[in-house]
């Protein structure tokens, strides 16, 4: 009986530690729930906003991070005034774990919980099944971390986003390539979404200009690209430009460098923009003049960035984490459009988004109407960004410097 | 009282329950609840997560005739869920510009689905236990990772978008019916219309396995699950029953993958990841194996228990969306612990989860004998 009794205790405490995690849980949420009811009197009025991230599955730290970015945003912009009203913003958060199914039953959530607009999702995969669900009822949605091209093919208008979308980087690629005097360009990815979405627009973008142009593809993972440089050997490009992430552009690299095609220009995304990718490519002269743009203006390019990250790190005892300040901003730039709207009407907040005009963290941009080429609509539009002045970066002594 | 004690009388007591009662039971309430939601008592998410349960309910049923009938662990399963989303997308999408009828695409995905369960099985159902476990696996991951690759077909990993909603008649019936009052109801495209579909849908599916179940086939794969070499000694050709074990398991998991697909309207690689094969296992496992009333309970269960705590947590929900994985995973933990058997067991697999008194094995056997019995008056 003693196996009895141990199954006994284990599951004993197992409930005990349950127990004491709602306790712990309900309790710091009683103390919430307190702030906020000492402020309700009177004649503030609560509106929910909806934060679609994933808090679970495989980018917890991501999904923090825009958690985190959100909080502080409603800090600053959360208590707002509109015709004598005084307006509190309470959030919904919401865990989609970044799988389609979950972010269907999320959305809805958000729509039955009457929110004003939504901050998110943080993927571009689980965005895909929530975009339907808030277009058919009507709720602006503003993700700060979906930079896939693929998001809102349809073209619908009440999503948005605050960070670049992929293409733009695509787009920029190629004219740096064409800039650089390439007519013979290799685009090569990973199979990954991000990396297939990049090389497919730098392929049209190179291509429409009369740019003789081959694709190839990897794994993520892969070791060995000797069929990859073979063709590419074959190919004889002036550039190839590597979409994917830097352990596979690294190896790429280095073996293309050893199959005697040193000479090809390499370039890529932000995927190879990393310190290691001196390292993978097996030396400081194979690394050597590699370049890489990048999807978002560098951080001390970023007019609020330094007080916002000194606020994040005093909050929350640590760095910022990835794409917290253009979370900060989708929220900042969703009550500046129910203030333009003058109206929790999502209607007419969706209709404020077309046109407003937001000065955030990252920078000062509005929202695409329609989209053209590599843009999508909703997508964010920076004041003064073309092509050419993407981020450039290259590779000197051993590290990435800054192109101007 | 023990707790030991607990769970037996527990056991006992849902043996007794007449399997009609479960049946009738489920249906009712399942039937009755979109009709909570549209008098305003129920919010519309859950109608959504009763869908997505309904269509791991589908998959469970169908994973359970290979699993709990024939006793063959499928590690890849999803992939049949692949093959009927991908070929339920591809028919009606703007991707190839095709919108073809309802009834033909969901009967075309099952039999493309049964299709690739044939090709996987022919070769792989010499192996056993652990071996064909692996090469499952295996399979599910090739299917997968050729979705992303293909991506001419298949829009690689950015998926495949703005699939059509089903409808129930042709474009032209559709025309001069109009789409007010009940008319609305051809064309499925709200939540309660796609609930509906699918729990049709389940419903047959339920209905035919558990006819399945009692029937020459169902005996025979009891059989091989328990001892290969005496049910084929018995006459029983081992190859052809697992082979339709597996082809018709792989048919309905084709089955949900295409209303899935339709209900989605978005379909990408990251629907059908293995960690999705493994949670349908435990879906399986959890509610019974070989036990369909235990399996429909173990996926609405396992589907269902995150959305409820969610809901659970109520105001301190936000603070609590990091929490609701774990206390999902401690109360599977618990679950299995105390009812290894699974929540509503099979007969047969509950006498071989418990270590039975000899008095009650007794009592068992007889009534078992008084079954079998029983059925050889009946055919004769």
């Amino acid at each position: 009986m003693v196996h009895e009794r141990t199954r006994t205790f284990l599951a004993l405490s197992l409930v005990i530690v349950l127990a004491l995690g709602m306790f712990g849980v309900t309790g710091c949420a009683a103390e919430t729930d307190g702030e906020t009811d000492g402020e309700t009197t009177g004649e503030v009025e609560i509106i929910k906003v909806g934060v679609q991230t994933a808090l679970t599955g495989p980018l917890p730290d991501y999904g923090a991070a825009a958690k985190n970015g959100i909080e502080l945003a409603v800090e600053d912009f959360g208590t707002f005034e509109m015709d004598g009203t005084t307006y509190q913003v309470e959030l919904v958060v919401l865990d989609d774990k970044a799988e389609p199914a979950e972010s269907a039953v999320v959305a809805q959530t958000m729509v039955d919980e009457g929110v004003v607009g939504v901050i998110g999702s943080l993927t571009t995969g689980a965005t895909l099944s929530a975009i339907p669900i808030y277009a058919e009822n009507r709720i602006p949605q503003i993700s700060g971390s979906v930079t896939g091209p693929a998001a809102n093919a349809d073209g619908v208008d009440t999503f948005y986003r605050t960070c670049w979308n992929d293409a733009v980087q695509g787009e920029a690629l190629a004219v740096w390539a064409m800039e650089l005097g390439a007519e013979k360009v290799v685009l090569m990815d990973d199979n990954g979404a991000y990396a297939v979405g990049l090389a497919d627009v730098a392929e049209d973008t190179l291509q429409a200009e009369g740019v003789e142009t081959l694709r190839q593809n990897c794994q993520s993972g892969d070791k060995d690209f000797s069929a990859q440089v073979a063709n590419v050997k074959e190919f004889g490009p002036d550039a190839i430009i590597f979409t994917g992430y830097h352990p596979e552009a690294g190896l790429m690299r280095k073996q293309m460098v050893e199959a005697g095609l040193g000479d090809v220009i390499f370039m890529g995304g932000d995927g190879i923009k990393s310190a290691e990718l001196v390292a993978q490519t097996g030396g400081e002269a194979n690394a050597e003049g590699i370049y890489a743009t990048f999807g978002g203006f560098p951080e001390e390019q970023q007019p609020g960035y330094a007080a916002f990250s000194a606020k994040y790190e005093e909050t929350y005892g640590e760095a910022v984490g990835p794409y917290a300040q253009n979370n900060y901003d989708a929220f900042g730039a969703l009550i500046a459009a129910i203030k333009q709207a003058g109206s929790l009407d999502t209607e007419a907040i969706i209709e404020a988004l077309q046109t407003v005009e937001y000065e955030g963290v990252t920078g000062t941009f509005s929202f695409a109407t329609a989209a053209d080429g590599p843009v999508a609509r909703g997508d964010v539009v920076v004041a003064g960004l073309t092509p050419a002045n993407v981020p450039r970066y290259v590779v000197e002594g051993g590290e990435f410097v800054s192109v101007k | 009282m023990r707790l030991s004690e607990v769970t037996e009388r527990v056991s006992a007591a849902t043996a007794r329950v007449p399997r009609s009662v479960y049946a009738v039971g489920g249906l009712v309430i399942a039937i009755i609840f979109p009709l909570l939601n549209m008098a305003g008592w129920v919010e519309t998410a859950w109608l959504r997560v009763g869908v997505i349960s309904l269509l791991f309910v589908m998959l469970s049923l169908g994973l359970n005739i290979v699993m709990g009938e024939t006793g063959l662990l499928n590690l890849g399963y999803i992939a049949f869920f692949a093959f009927g989303a991908y070929t339920t997308a591809l028919l009606s999408s703007p991707k190839f510009e095709l919108r073809w009828p309802f009834l033909v695409v969901v009967v075309l995905s099952a039999l493309i689905a049964m299709v690739a369960g044939f090709v996987i099985g022919l070769p792989t159902l010499r192996l056993r236990g652990d071996y064909l476990a692996i090469v499952t696996l295996a399979f599910g991951e090739i299917v997968r990772l050729t979705i992303t690759n293909l991506q001419d077909f298949t829009n690689g990993p950015n998926g495949i978008t703005g699939i059509y909603s089903p409808r129930l008649v042709g474009e032209g019936a559709l025309e001069s019916l109009g789409s007010t009052g009940p008319a609305a109801w051809l064309v499925i495209d709200k939540p309660v219309e796609y609930y509906y579909l699918v729990l049709v849908c389940v419903a047959v599916t339920a209905v035919l396995i558990s006819n399945l179940k009692n029937s020459r086939i169902g005996r025979a794969w009891n059989a091989l699950r328990e001892d290969e070499l005496a049910a084929v000694s018995a006459g029983i050709t081992a190859s052809r029953a697992k082979l339709l074990s597996v082809v018709l398991s792989a048919g309905i998991a084709g089955f949900a993958g295409s209303l899935f697909a339709y209900y989605s309207n978005v379909i990408s690689p990251e629907s059908f990841l293995f960690m999705q094969s493994v949670i349908v296992v435990c879906m399986v496992v959890l509610g019974g194996m070989g036990s369909i009333p235990g399996v429909i309970l173990g996926a609405i269960v396992l589907q269902a228990l995150p959305q409820v705590i969610r809901q659970a947590a109520g105001a301190a929900r936000s603070e609590f969306e990091v929490y609701r994985m774990l206390i999902f995973g401690i109360i599977i933990v618990v679950m299995v612990i105390f009812r290894p058997e699974g929540l509503l067991p099979d007969t047969l697999w509950r006498r071989e989860a418990h270590e039975v008194d000899p008095r009650e094995q007794e009592k068992t056997r007889q009534s078992l004998f008084d079954l079998e019995e029983g059925e050889k008056d009946l055919e004769v």
